[in-house]
């Protein structure tokens, strides 16, 4: 292959796209859409995301504002975790609106988060919604292959492409100067939008955050360029195989309609068909089952809390509860919290393995349909997918703990047993000792190990497709 | 004439491929609203039972205290389910179907969602409304993007002028047989629906059907609009994927995303803190902080002294329902705005098909946000039956078994199902209509 021949035939592929009203259309449509989806996206994360700094701040606030009181007091008026958006949620929404946002931390209970977007709003959101993200992964590949279709079925059916071997171009030349010029093209799209996203990242990452940031802008980077590549291959492949210009163009709108629309939805249709979870009540009538089984706070003759109580009570060499050197209550609410949170994060563990099958059906796809692999590792590394949202989910839920437990410690040390003298409250300099939430986004190696498969789904997806291009430029029909 | 075309159109392999993808998709789309209402039914069999064994087995811990009893019984206020839902799921898998509340401050339990897996959520159900607002179109542009330009491009168009003595009435006719197969499909689809998810054959049904006829016609029409134009099989393909795209994917998205933004709902968050707070910052005020408002919203209870220096039932209840009223305006502001976004989308819909057929299928399916806000309404009510119920019986310290608990079971909640047809109908219809005049006066050129 001779570099001259590849530039001059990309070169050639530029000068016809940009002459066509198809590119000059797409161009005005992605800046309009460019515009829009920045201004909103960042408006979104901008708004929300100050929103919820304020309710966290306020939150804080009232939690040291307390007076002095029993401890307990405390474990019930609880405090809440307010779900921060990743910087690059302005590029990717993904899962953003469909999660919850806040969710409300006591003792002996773990509430749902709530408020998602998606519970706030109307049927139209199933339409889906714009982000820059969406941009590149839907409305680009169909530009592309608007913008390649004729490539090079169009130079066979004008008769150039024979001209062109004759002159002694070889036909890997033109395979990739055609990829190579689409590819390009398609770069004229990519570039702007990721300059914007590195301008957000750059203002809103601060100190430890910014190398995680910019390690997760990259990452992103260089796949949609990959995911590009494969896009522009699919195209010249389509073209040189196909005998009519519109057949080219009505198999690689199939294509498109195949990988973007209905493969996805219906493999995680099919996923949540194969794989069913239980509703909320059930799983809570099966978690109050087994607790009851392991031991029952609530319940006086409870066998595994009289058990505890006698050991207790043993160990310490008294003979009964109000003799011991701690505020029994306390710590029969701690063993009690204890218990009934493992039994609650074991069934939700099995949940979210059954939301794990439903969703792998979808995520091994990949391997067939690259849309899938950049759609999961766009949204991962954007911070805005399910495990993302699980991440904040368990932070939420260790601090619903240690709050909880720190609160039945307190009682213990600092509260007499019933019918011992001494106060039923304590200092409100406890409260201020207890630190606030705070949220720290999924750590970029966590990140690559979810994304594995969607990595190397794209990875062979690329060598995959300079293979085929490779392929096809040796059995290139030019007539 | 008739015979012919259909002969030739059977014939072909796109023909086949429609047929086939459209029935297997829908069946597909039908047998997951099927699941969809099974795991209803299971969740309401749950909610059920869960109730009566959790009455029976606190009772045995706290017949004494009735208050303390209370304090943990959960109640549950179902949303009676239609099977018509199961054509459009829309929002009915985000809002769930049942609370469980105790009688307790509501404002606290009111949005307690159900589980459901966010990249289901994110994806969409595959419902049948799906198959009819995405798949429908794309068939119906398939089967008609080369209808003219095909025979141009063929070379037959010049035998065919010759033949024939009205060259549109040709290509109508073409139109007719493709458009023809489209509906009988549509159809069939739905009257499997009718048996399978065994929709009782009412208004509501039939809506949707005239709804989806509709549709399919207008985006028929758009399709012989562009043929109109008499341009080339590429330019077409290339145009009517481009308007799909444009209407069922860009277009609604950025509305929704406009929306979204236009109207946050900080207030949300608000209440939700101000509702714990409410309740209880009151454990470290005097009594009278409480029992003031209380009694102001509930006089009859007058009559209950309230000790000063222990604790009370009267004053523990008093407390919750005062987190409720210090959130009760926050809570109707972000109602407010949730209605607001409601109501923007709908007359936003009202110039574009796609958008209107979605919000109409959610809207007579019973799966729309107001019908979940109505149930919202309602749960605030039959929470304040609850309580107005029990709270003589805990103030005046009854024992748990002078209750009647068998009345206690899980209730249900039977939505109004209130639309209009003419603002159902109408929209799709002035614009189909619109654009068959367009098309038909481009075609006179011919």
């Amino acid at each position: 292959m001779r570099k001259p021949m590849i530039y001059l035939l990309a070169g050639k592929l530029w000068k016809d796209a940009f002459r066509s009203k198809v590119m000059v259309i797409a161009l005005g449509l992605m800046v309009f859409l460019l515009l829009f989806s920045t201004y909103s996206g960042w408006e979104n994360y901008h708004d929300q995301n100050y929103t919820r700094d304020v309710m966290q701040d306020k939150v804080q606030q009232s939690w040291e504002n307390n007076p002095d009181k029993h401890p307990h007091r405390m474990a019930h008026y609880g405090s809440f975790a307010f779900r921060l958006k990743h910087v690059l949620s302005v590029f990717d929404l993904g899962m953003e609106n469909f999660v919850g946002n806040a969710v409300f931390l006591e003792a002996h209970k773990q509430n749902t988060v709530n408020f998602s977007e998606a519970s706030m709003s109307t049927g139209l959101l199933r339409f889906g919604e714009v982000s820059l993200a969406m941009l590149l992964k839907v409305i680009v590949p169909l530009l592309i292959f608007y913008l390649g279709f004729a490539s090079i079925v169009r130079e066979r059916e004008n008769g150039t492409l024979k001209l062109l071997i004759s002159q002694g171009i070889s036909r890997k030349e033109i395979v990739f100067g055609k990829w190579f010029g689409l590819w390009g093209l398609s770069l004229v799209f990519l570039l702007p939008v990721f300059l914007v996203v590195l301008l957000f990242v750059l203002i809103e990452s601060h100190d430890s955050l910014y190398a995680d940031s910019l390690l997760r802008f990259a990452v992103l980077f260089i796949s949609y360029i990959l995911f590009f590549a494969i896009l522009s291959a699919i195209t010249i492949l389509v073209s040189a195989f196909s005998k009519t210009s519109k057949g080219a163009l009505v198999k690689l709108l199939g294509i498109w309609l195949l990988f973007v629309i209905i493969l996805p939805k219906s493999l995680q249709a099919i996923g949540y068909y194969l794989y069913p979870t239980p509703s909320k009540i059930e799983m809570e009538t099966a978690v109050e089952h087994d607790l009851i089984k392991q031991g029952d706070s609530h319940n006086p003759d409870d066998p595994h809390f009289k058990a505890l109580k006698d050991s207790v009570l043993l160990a310490n060499n008294v003979k009964q509860v109000e003799d011991l050197p701690f505020n029994y209550g306390g710590f029969v609410m701690a063993k009690g919290e204890a218990l009934s949170t493992a039994i609650y994060l074991e069934h939700q563990e099995r949940l979210y393995k059954v939301y794990t099958k439903q969703n792998n059906l979808e995520r091994n796809s990949a391997f067939l349909n690259p849309y899938t692999a950049i759609k999961n590792l766009s949204m991962g590394f954007s911070g805005t997918n399910f495990q993302s949202f699980l991440h904040f989910k368990d932070k939420a839920e260790a601090y619903r703990y240690k709050l909880a437990q720190d609160m039945n410690q307190l009682q213990m040390d600092f509260i007499p047993n019933k019918g011992k003298a001494g106060p039923n409250k304590i200092s409100r300099e406890y409260w201020k000792a207890f630190p606030p939430f705070k949220y720290e986004f999924l750590s970029v190696s966590r990140v690559f190990k979810n994304e594995l498969i969607s990595i190397l789904a794209l990875m062979l997806w690329s060598v995959l497709a300079v293979f085929s291009l490779l392929k096809v430029s040796t059995n290139l029909k030019a007539i | 004439m008739y015979r012919l075309l259909f002969k030739s159109f059977f014939r072909t392999k796109i023909f086949f491929v429609s047929l086939v993808l459209l029935l297997t998709v829908g069946l597909v789309s039908i047998c997951i609203g099927k699941q969809y209402l099974v795991k209803q039914e299971q969740a309401i069999v749950a909610a059920q039972e869960f109730q009566k064994e959790s009455i029976k087995r606190n009772i045995e811990y706290h017949n004494d205290d009735l208050g303390l009893l209370l304090y943990y019984l959960r109640f549950t206020l179902i949303k009676k389910p239609s099977n018509i839902s199961a054509i459009s799921i829309g929002q009915s898998d985000v809002n769930p179907l049942l609370q469980t509340v105790t009688i307790r401050g509501l404002e606290g339990q009111k949005y307690d969602t159900d589980f459901e897996n966010p990249s289901l959520l994110m994806s969409g159900n595959l419902d049948l409304g799906f198959v009819i607002i995405y798949l429908i179109p794309l068939v119906l542009i398939a089967l008609t993007f080369n209808l003219y330009s095909e025979e141009k491009e063929l070379g037959t168009w010049r035998i065919l002028a010759a033949q024939t003595s009205g060259k549109s009435k040709f290509l109508y006719k073409k139109l007719a047989v493709k458009m023809l197969f489209v509906f009988v499909v549509l159809i069939f689809l739905l009257f499997m629906a009718k048996i399978i998810l065994q929709i009782p054959l009412d208004r509501r049904y039939l809506v949707i059907l005239i709804q989806s006829v509709l549709y399919s016609l207008f985006w028929s029409t758009l399709c012989f609009f562009i043929v109109s134009l008499l341009k080339s099989s590429s330019f077409n393909a290339l145009v009517l994927i481009s308007i799909w795209v444009v209407l069922t994917i860009l277009l609604p998205a950025m509305v929704n995303n406009y929306v979204l933004n236009k109207y946050q709902v900080p207030e949300a968050l608000n209440a939700m803190v101000e509702q714990r707070d409410g309740y209880h910052n009151k454990w470290d005020l005097e009594k009278e902080a409480t029992m003031s408002g209380f009694l102001e919203a509930y006089p009859q209870y007058k009559k209950y002294t309230v000790p000063e220096d222990k604790f009370s039932w009267i004053w523990y209840y008093g407390m919750q329902h005062m987190g409720d009223i210090t959130a009760k305006e926050t809570s109707a502001e972000m109602t407010e705005k949730i209605m607001q976004r409601h109501r923007v989308n709908e007359k936003v819909a009202l110039f574009v098909p796609t958008m209107h057929a979605q919000l109409s299928f959610n809207t007579l399916a019973g799966t729309d946000m107001v019908s979940h806000l109505d149930f919202l309404k309602a749960l605030t009510k039959y929470h304040e039956s609850l309580r107005l119920e029990f709270y003589p019986k805990i103030f005046d310290n009854n024992p748990a078994d002078t209750i009647d608990w068998k009345v206690h079971n899980a209730k249900f909640y039977t939505p109004k199902h209130e639309f209009n047809w003419v603002y159902i109908i109408l929209p799709t219809l002035l614009i189909t209509l619109l654009i068959t005049v367009f098309g038909r006066f481009n075609l006179r050129k011919l």
